[in-house]
């Protein structure tokens, strides 16, 4: 038997559910397909949820219910050799108070919760629902099929917000083949520690958290580590580059098991037990991986939009994720008031999400892209950077140097002017 | 630390009874990249040198579609398991 509804959402991830909750919320029959048994079971990410006004303004003060973890206090940024390190640390009271910037979270936790909140505004959760076709009609996307399941789901529009593979977004014919380059791959390893051991070593009080971003840990692999303090545990992974990786022969276990081992993480993790390890693929590509965002019938959102980016300071996914849903759920109940869900009044999505921070910010740093796939940066860099401050603080009893001196002794044989000139002019335009 | 042979130890799985993941041996015989087997961050794939045999353990898959997007010759038919069945992560 067929079921009606007047928008179908596929994925409860943080832009499904979003998306459903608004809808709901103006008085819309909204169903929420998980192919989970359970909201966030099969989503992971590093563990930094932003401060999101637009969360906020669904959910006020949703850091009050929701299940954070930490308040992110200070943010360090690690440039690693094998044997060294150097961190730059910024720490500000101003991020432990209103509005908070961030926070620590888990997926499978935070996204039942958030998926719960479009439920009780009156959205249909169904899980273990997977979507294995899109229902067409008259030459629009009109509901799905839900494998195993006789009857299909029919519906007047259809939101995609299932995940960087989005089959649904490819079965539309929004996004062609995905491509090793302009993807990562992102592993990470949950490890438990008790909360005083947390807070003690990372030197926290309450809910204070810690956020690392590390360089130069990756086998010379583009790419880059993270580390999260949760409220008794560490999350620690790191994402690489998928074209990288592959022309590596490295096995990507063994890139982050290496770096378990490195000085500065050894020491942070002490005493700590893996409880979880998981991997997920991440739209890297910025602007490069956006696919189609509409059609008749179909809005796609959050990581099957490719709505994600880095600029190699700042990681952004899942805001991203949740304003795009928001978006889509608006543009829906306003083509429901015209009764009109045609690719042309769907448009209307596209141009909001051009007016909003998600694609402003993405095309500020589009050309970062570029940046990031210098190789340099992964090792070269950071070898160079860590051997200048070896000899600035050691003392050998012989003369010392001038450090432009030491920076162009060091810098010989390993990296030319021409490599240094090029790739300044890509940081500039990636970042500057 | 962790020994990723042994992952269903630390992640949780719901398995089903049919795999997932479909290989086209004739490929796959013929395929001397093997891409999937070094990029699987749950080392599902193996490779046995004498049989020359390709094979893949679904049932510790993460669903993270490596292997499938790798794959330069198009032999993995992939999909998500079906609903409520595969990787259940808990915390992470």
């Amino acid at each position: 038997m067929e079921q009606y509804f007047d928008a179908i959402v596929i994925g409860a991830g943080p832009a499904g559910s979003t998306a459903a909750l608004k809808m709901a919320r103006a008085g819309l029959k909204v169903a929420l397909l998980e192919r989970g048994a359970y909201p966030g079971c099969k989503n992971i990410f590093g563990g930094l949820l932003h401060n999101s006004p637009v969360l906020n303004q669904l959910v006020p003060d949703f850091w009050k219910t929701a299940p954070i973890e930490r308040f992110v206090y200070r943010k360090t940024l690690a440039v690693t050799t094998p044997d060294s390190f150097i961190t730059l640390n910024y720490a500000t009271e101003n991020f432990t108070q209103l509005p908070y910037n961030g926070f620590t979270v888990m997926r499978p936790v935070f996204d039942r919760w958030l998926a719960n909140e479009a439920v009780k505004k009156g959205a249909l959760l169904l899980c273990n629902c997977l979507v294995d076709d899109l229902v067409r009609r008259n030459g629009k996307i009109n509901g799905v099929k839900i494998k195993g399941r006789n009857g299909d789901l029919i519906a007047r529009v259809v939101v995609a917000a299932d995940g960087v593979l989005s089959f649904t977004a490819e079965k539309a014919g929004l996004r062609k083949e995905l491509k090793p380059e302009l993807l990562g791959l992102g592993i990470k390893l949950l490890l438990s520690l008790p909360e005083e051991v947390i807070n003690e070593r990372f030197g926290l009080v309450r809910e204070q958290g810690a956020d690392f971003s590390i360089l130069g840990i990756t086998e010379g692999l583009r790419g880059g580590a993270f580390l999260y303090t949760n409220q008794e545990s560490i999350s620690f992974g790191m994402v690489i580059h998928l074209d990288s990786l592959k022309a590596s022969g490295y096995a990507p276990y063994d890139i982050l098991i290496k770096a378990l081992q490195h000085p500065l993480i050894r020491r942070l993790i002490k005493g700590a037990v893996p409880v979880e390890y998981s991997a997920h693929l991440v739209p890297e590509g910025g602007v490069r991986g956006i696919p189609h965002l509409y059609t008749d019938g179909m809005l796609v959102a959050g990581d099957a939009a490719g709505l994600c980016y880095t600029n190699g300071i700042n990681l952004e996914g899942i805001n991203l994720a949740i304003a795009s849903g928001a978006l889509a759920a608006e543009t829906i109940i306003e083509a429901t008031r015209s009764g009109d869900f045609s690719r042309d009044f769907l448009s209307l999505y596209q141009k909001k999400l051009e007016n909003s921070f998600v694609l402003k910010d993405m095309k500020t740093f589009s050309n970062a892209f570029e940046m990031l796939r210098i190789d340099r940066l992964y090792q070269t860099y950071p070898e160079l950077l860590c051997s200048v401050f070896e000899d600035i603080y050691r003392v050998t009893g012989t003369q010392r140097e001038r450090i432009f001196k030491l920076i162009r002794k060091k810098s010989h044989g390993k990296l030319s002017l021409i490599n240094l000139i090029s790739d300044g002019i890509k940081a500039a335009r990636g970042l500057l | 630390m962790i020994n990723i042979e042994n992952i269903s130890q630390i992640t949780r799985f719901r398995t089903d009874k049919e795999s997932h993941i479909i290989l086209n041996k004739e490929i796959c015989q013929t395929c001397d990249q093997r891409f999937c087997v070094q990029i699987c961050p749950a080392k599902c794939y193996t490779f046995n040198e004498s049989s020359g045999r390709l094979d893949v353990t679904f049932e510790n898959c993460l669903e993270c579609g490596t292997c499938y997007v790798i794959c330069e010759r198009k032999a993995i038919q992939w999909s998500y398991p079906r609903g409520g069945y595969g990787v259940v992560y808990r915390l992470t």
